[in-house]
């Protein structure tokens, strides 16, 4: 056991820097929240006016959570506890792939493997780690918490309920990384499953029943299909509840079980779905950079594609249902018609409209690992190879960043035509269907500029791209979904080139936002394609 | 000038500095066209920092570097035009197969001869329908290889390449860079192991901490060709010292310690000869002992 703990110490030095800045990352996130909540709803008629406009519209329903009555805490709750707990299970997923089948794959386990541990001994200390990473992660939310000013013991609740998912998605992770061959398939495949526990407990919130004060919103069964559904149950500032936190602890403990169950029975480098062998000669366009970066980019595109396919088909096939059912509550109803104009059918268009709104941070995000995947084959010297070649950096990073680009494009279209597809199967006259492609794309632009972001990043601090280019997309959505807020000054806001896209179909589509986002993400290519012939490649 | 003996690599006092790190210091370095020229020094002595800078992957702190005549930082495009590289470390693409990667590294360069692509996949034994993922380093190395041979070339710049091969394979390759050269080609091969270079090239330039402390052909290296002898159960050890060609003897009893000149070889050994002796070692000339001995006293620090 103690070889066990050595070594989780061991990989807890290697992420010395890693888990700090996920763990004050996610603290600070709850801090602002509580602070803003209780600086703007800070009386109890605001909270409920809040509560009510939530209960009333299932995009917010989705995207955020169940309203569970008054108070500071419980509100703070409501507005930010999935975005924390969707953090706080990348940053589990992430910990134990790096820890397990990343370092499998490049060889530092077989290292390992010939000291005289059992051969199970890097998933059990990464579980470890995983395990006290997380519980580091409640106590210091539960601390930010308080220092806001909440009650001390929903503070612990929440923090409690933030590790709790964090812990599940350690086990799971650490079967995850049994079944793939490679790190970076792993870290997609889990990151696809914290992406679908977002999603499914959204369905499930979207579809809830509102209590008769429209200050409580229960929610439908789907929830109860994800950890982090789960962690919400819990019900921290309003009536604590353990069990919903013992579910998600044994789930940890059966899957790191199975995990390590499977690790001792399998060889070193063996994976569930085994490696199989490819072709003898590369296809047509496997010659070029664009062939070569399409090849590398086209499986997680394809995992991109099916999240906002599944983001459109629930705003599609759900929206009318969930709809249907806040409006058949009578209070409701009223509200409804004071607030969105055309009454029901405009309020599916609302929900539609928040949907795609989360299938334009995809494109983004989609757009920003696409580029970054240049950093990665410089840091693993496979650029050193390419550009030895009689073809210039230029030409490189042009290649990348078309298939970025094309790839947000793709994101794009394909949640516009899932939700304008689900529109016609659930057979709502909405007339919105058709418009459906175009109003996704309009989030392209903005898209544009982060991923153009991120190829500036790479030409000119290519040991910092990956962290600027994906903190640069949180920063933008945290202006743009927090900034409100957050109270901060409208030009802050308006940094986040997520607040020039047209919010279609609810808004008209704004060709001089979409114009203007466009511009700037080409100054920036154009920046990128200087630069990055003014660097030495480094490692 | 004609082409036979204008420079295809000609470098001057080139610098590179890595932060407060030193890599290259003022390397002066020709390389003529059609020869092999083995490019010779311990593990961080900068030889593939000077790959990387005739390759124009990096910038030269000072000093300039020409190769076919062009700056390859300002104009890669042109001067990749007719090089074929290999690197020290291979990473290939871990979802790509072999033969994907030598398609788009040959692809790149213009597109591979079919034949000869097809001749050093079956040379080399490499199976090209495995993912890069489950190969050794030695196949990656081959992957590499076959890449930078499937497409005539003018200058082959090689770094460490038979590091990870085994002897037949090395011989495969040897046979490549025969071949290359017998079609005019210029080689540049850099390695740390002296009877490679011995094998293959034409003329060497020994490089140590940046700098080129030795360069010509192998006759002219020839006082770096000593065989090192260690001799026990001598009666009077002090004799040896008077043998033709011997070098640094230290005596310790009945034993004694020194490198003997290669055309000595003969005499040396008639020397040792006598009733008493109870233990003979003779080593090859080693890269590291030759840096040990002969540049440890420049520079002071830098040699293991």
């Amino acid at each position: 056991m103690s070889g066990v703990v050595r070594l989780a110490l061991f990989q807890a030095r290697r992420d010395r820097v890693t888990l700090p800045v996920w763990i004050l990352g996610i603290t600070v996130l709850g801090f602002a929240t509580s602070s803003a909540v209780a600086t703007q709803f800070g009386d109890e008629a605001a909270q409920a006016a809040i509560l009510t406009l939530a209960a009333s519209n299932p995009a917010f329903l989705f995207l955020r959570g169940l309203p569970d009555g008054t108070g500071v805490g419980a509100v703070v709750f409501f507005q930010g506890y999935a975005f924390t707990a969707v953090l706080a299970a990348l940053m589990s997923t992430f910990l134990v792939v790096r820890h397990t089948r990343t370092d499998e794959e490049l060889g530092r386990a077989e290292l390992l493997g010939s000291v005289p541990l059992p051969r199970a001994a890097s998933v059990a200390a990464a579980l470890l780690l995983g395990a006290a990473a997380n519980l580091l992660l409640g106590g210091f939310v539960a601390a930010g918490f308080v220092a806001a000013g909440l009650p001390v013991p929903g503070a612990v609740w929440a923090g409690a309920a933030v590790g709790a998912v964090g812990v599940s998605f350690v086990g799971l992770a650490a079967v995850v990384a049994q079944v793939l061959p490679s790190g970076r398939s792993a870290n997609g495949a889990a990151a696809a499953l914290v992406g679908a526990a977002y999603l499914i407990r959204g369905i499930g919130d979207a579809l809830g029943t509102p209590a008769a004060d429209l200050l409580h919103v229960s929610s439908a069964w789907p929830s109860l299909l994800s950890p982090i559904g789960w962690g919400q149950r819990s019900r921290p500032f309003t009536s604590p509840d353990l069990f919903p936190l013992l579910v998600l602890s044994t789930a940890a403990l059966v899957l790191g079980g199975a995990a390590l169950l499977i690790r001792r029975r399998r060889d070193v480098g063996a994976s569930l779905l085994p490696q199989g062998d490819g072709r003898e000669r590369a296809g047509a366009g496997g010659t070029s950079f664009v062939g070569l970066a399409w090849r590398l980019q086209r499986s997680t595109l394809a995992g991109w594609c099916v999240g906002a396919a599944a983001l459109g088909a629930v705003a599609g096939v759900l929206g009318p249902l969930v709809t249907e059912t806040v409006s058949s509550v009578a209070p409701l109803k009223e509200l409804i018609s004071r607030l969105v104009p055309g009454g029901q059918a405009g309020l599916i268009d609302v929900f539609i409209t928040a949907l795609l709104g989360v299938a334009g941070v995809f494109a983004a995000a989609a757009g920003i690992q696409a580029v970054l995947r240049m950093r990665a084959e410089e840091a693993e010297g496979r650029s050193e190879l390419l550009l030895a070649a009689p073809v210039s950096r230029a030409r490189w990073l042009g290649a990348n960043l078309f298939i970025a680009a094309a790839s947000a494009a793709l994101v794009c279209a394909t949640a516009g035509a899932a939700a304008a597809l689900g529109l016609g199967v659930s057979g709502t006259p909405t007339g919105a269907g058709g418009s459906l492609v175009p109003a996704a794309l309009a989030h392209v632009p903005a898209a544009l500029v982060f991923l153009a972001a991120a190829g500036l990043a790479f030409a000119a601090a290519p040991r910092l791209s990956i962290p600027l280019g994906w903190g640069m997309l949180a920063a933008g959505l945290v202006l743009g979904e927090f900034g409100e807020l957050f109270g901060l000054p409208v030009w802050l806001q308006d940094l986040s080139p997520f607040r020039h896209s047209s919010a279609m179909p609810v808004e008209p589509f704004d060709p001089v936002g979409a114009w203007g986002l466009a511009v700037v993400a080409a100054a920036l290519a154009g920046l990128a394609a200087y630069s990055i012939r003014r660097r030495d490649l480094t490692a | 000038m004609n082409a036979a003996t204008q420079s295809v690599i000609e470098t001057l006092g080139l610098v590179k500095d890595f932060g407060r790190t030193r890599a290259l210091d003022g390397l002066d370095l020709s390389v003529a066209a059609g020869e092999i020229h083995g490019f010779l020094g311990p593990n961080g002595a900068g030889k593939s920092t000077t790959l990387r800078v005739l390759l124009g992957l990096i910038r030269p702190t000072s000093g300039t570097a020409r190769v076919f005549g062009l700056d390859p930082w300002a104009d890669p495009v042109a001067t990749h035009r007719d090089i074929a590289y290999v690197p020290g470390d291979v990473s290939l693409w871990p979802n790509l197969s072999g033969g994907e990667a030598i398609d788009l590294l040959t692809g790149l360069r213009g597109g591979a001869d079919g034949t000869l692509r097809r001749e050093l996949i079956e040379e080399f034994e490499l199976d090209p329908r495995k993912k890069a993922r489950t190969y050794s380093k030695g196949n990656r190395q081959k992957v590499a290889l076959i890449a930078a041979f499937a497409r005539p070339a003018r200058l082959y710049l090689l770094d460490e390449p038979s590091a990870g091969l085994d002897p037949l394979m090395d011989a495969v390759f040897r046979r490549q860079i025969d071949r290359v050269s017998r079609d005019g080609a210029t080689v540049l091969l850099s390695s740390h192991i002296l009877s490679e270079v011995e094998q293959l090239c034409d003329r060497i330039t020994i490089i140590r901490s940046g700098t080129a402390v030795e360069t010509g052909t192998l006759g002219e290296l020839r006082h770096l060709k000593r065989t090192h002898f260690r001799v026990t159960g001598l009666a009077e050890p002090a004799r040896l010292a008077a043998l033709p060609g011997t070098h640094g003897i230290s005596i310790d009893g009945t034993a004694a310690e020194f490198d003997a000149d290669a055309a000595d070889l003969g005499a040396v050994l008639a020397g040792i000869a006598e009733p008493g002796i109870s233990g003979l070692t003779v080593a090859p000339p080693s890269l590291e002992s030759l840096f040990l001995r002969h540049y440890s006293d420049r520079n002071g620090s830098g040699v293991k």
